[in-house]
């Protein structure tokens, strides 16, 4: 049992590691991956080990159209490092379409909340140095 | 479970200090003991809370202060939770002398970045993110509460005038604090007219970066009956977590780490929120503190603009709302604003708030986090 244990707890790092680069490679064509929990089928983003709502540790992963709506977010004019050159940008959380889930990312060219009202359709379109991007539909 | 208080307490100014990390940090500590009426050598115990050390050159500050306190052979624990890190070090220590393990510790908190610039600390601080997906994708501190602001204005019909009011209510506050950071009378015309920082969020929404120190002895009640006369008793203390990425929360508009922390803090106190006097809450940003008294049970979620308009909050309010002036006038050294808030606490239910107490205050509530809320502590306490 013990060895059993051990065994499965090795796997489930690799598997980690790899679902990281998998979600990425998603992103990069805008898809999400997340995890449908196999007994109670509550979705989590990939980076999750156990299920949040029952704790069960077993997911099948589900690849879903990272097409979704804006529920909130900021423009923003002092900058972390590295940001400074996409100065006014927004940070946006968007609630996917096709599932219980929310992400957050990067939104070039917004100046002003004129320009993305709370509801505005919107998509991934990839991943860079930026974070995950994020764009109008 | 041993009975615990409080019997000493101790804060350098907040703002931009001169000193090195361990020494603001000392004499904050050095108050702290002198004002229980009991020696370094009495001390068995340190809990040191700080996040940016690194700034400073100097990390595991608990044995460098137990060091320079004269007693290098007592242990210390130096704790990071972000901004939060104060009240879950007094928490730490708070289970340690409740458990019966020490009769008397110390619990110092300490921050100095205000030499680094603000680019610095706006990179820093955003480490304290989920980082992959928040600082990582360019959202800032200020971007972050600011994405709470623009979901909390759009649910409950808030402008951004209403945040302001927060900022000039504690702006008074701290006026009356010699202790504080930012001691200014401001209108909500300066409010609306400063530089915004992260849309909807201006300048002065926003708490300052600051430096400073604050500490406090807790022991049982023995040992706070043979050293002093003025002391106060821990009645509740909890703790809760919330997803660490806004994304993960279902209501960005409420902190569900404060919702669980407070309701451990009643239940063991025995107390309902409306037994409360007055509360020091997180108020990061003036949203942050609108958020914090609906989360903490003062108002119904959505009710807390209300309050604030008729004037609740006030130090002359029914529910008086951080009288040191908060994080956003007194300032927020977030090593150390977590103790800082028992420090207030102290000083107004032991007569030593002058000009800012809260009339015939007997329970007095501290309520801090660590970034959006991830991890949050609750702690109530009451005059002896």
């Amino acid at each position: 049992m013990r060895l059993e244990q051990a065994a499965l707890f090795t796997y489930s790092k690799v598997y980690k590691l790899l679902a990281k680069e998998e979600f990425i490679n998603n992103a990069k064509v805008g898809k999400v991956l997340a995890r449908k929990c196999t007994k109670c089928g509550h979705f989590h983003l990939v980076t999750t080990y156990f299920c949040q709502n029952c704790g069960n540790k077993t997911f099948e992963n589900a690849i879903i159209e990272g097409k979704g709506t804006i529920v909130t977010y900021t423009i923003i004019t002092v900058p972390p490092e590295g940001y400074e050159k996409y100065v006014p940008y927004a940070w946006v959380v968007m609630k996917l379409d096709n599932a219980d889930l929310r992400i957050s990312g990067f939104m070039g060219g917004i100046k002003s909340p004129a320009d993305l009202p709370l509801g505005t359709k919107t998509k991934i379109t990839g991943y860079d140095e930026r974070g995950i991007i994020i764009e109008k539909l | 479970m041993e009975k615990v208080c409080v019997i000493g307490a101790g804060s350098t100014k907040y703002g931009k200090l001169q000193d090195n990390i361990t020494d603001i940090a000392l004499q904050a500590s050095v108050d702290a003991i002198e004002s229980a009426g009991m020696q370094p050598k009495e001390i068995q115990a340190g809990y040191i809370s700080n996040v940016f050390g690194i700034a400073d050159k100097q990390v595991h500050l608990g044995p460098v202060i137990m060091s320079n306190l004269g007693i290098p052979e007592v242990p210390s624990l130096s704790i990071e939770s972000a901004c939060g890190s104060g009240s879950v070090s007094f928490r730490e220590a708070y289970a340690n002398v409740a458990a019966g393990f020490y009769d008397a510790v110390l619990a110092t908190g300490v921050e100095k970045v205000t030499h680094t610039g603000t680019e610095w600390t706006t990179t820093y601080f955003s480490y304290c993110s989920d980082f992959f997906y928040e600082g990582g994708a360019g959202a800032s501190f200020p971007g972050l509460f600011a994405s709470m602001a623009r979901a909390y204005l759009a649910e409950f019909k808030a402008t951004e005038e209403d945040l302001a009011m927060v900022a000039v209510k504690n702006h008074d506050n701290g006026l009356l604090n010699p202790k504080a950071h930012l001691r200014k009378k401001i209108t909500i015309d300066d409010v609306m007219k400063s530089a915004v920082v992260a849309s909807p969020l201006k300048l002065y929404d926003c708490c300052p970066f600051s430096d400073g120190a604050s500490a406090v002895i807790l022991c049982n009640e023995k040992f706070a009956k043979t050293h002093s006369k003025h002391y106060i008793e821990v009645i509740g203390s909890g703790r809760g977590g919330s997803p660490a990425a806004l994304q993960g929360r279902e209501h960005i508009t409420t902190i569900p780490s404060t919702k669980i922390a407070a309701q451990a803090a009643y239940k063991m106190a025995g107390i309902t929120p409306k037994d409360v006097d007055f509360a020091e809450v997180h108020d990061c940003f003036t949203i942050a503190e609108l958020v914090d008294i609906e989360d903490l049970g003062f108002f119904e979620k959505g009710k807390a603009v209300e309050a604030v308009r008729q004037g609740r909050t006030r130090l002359n309010g029914d529910i008086p709302i951080n009288p040191s002036g908060g994080l956003k006038s007194k300032g927020h050294p977030i090593g150390a604003t977590g103790i800082g808030q028992v420090v207030e606490v102290f000083d107004q239910l032991t007569g030593l708030a002058a000009e800012r107490t809260v009339k015939d205050a007997k329970i007095g509530l501290a309520h801090n986090f660590g970034a959006t809320g991830a991890s949050c502590a609750v702690h109530i306490f009451k005059s002896v």
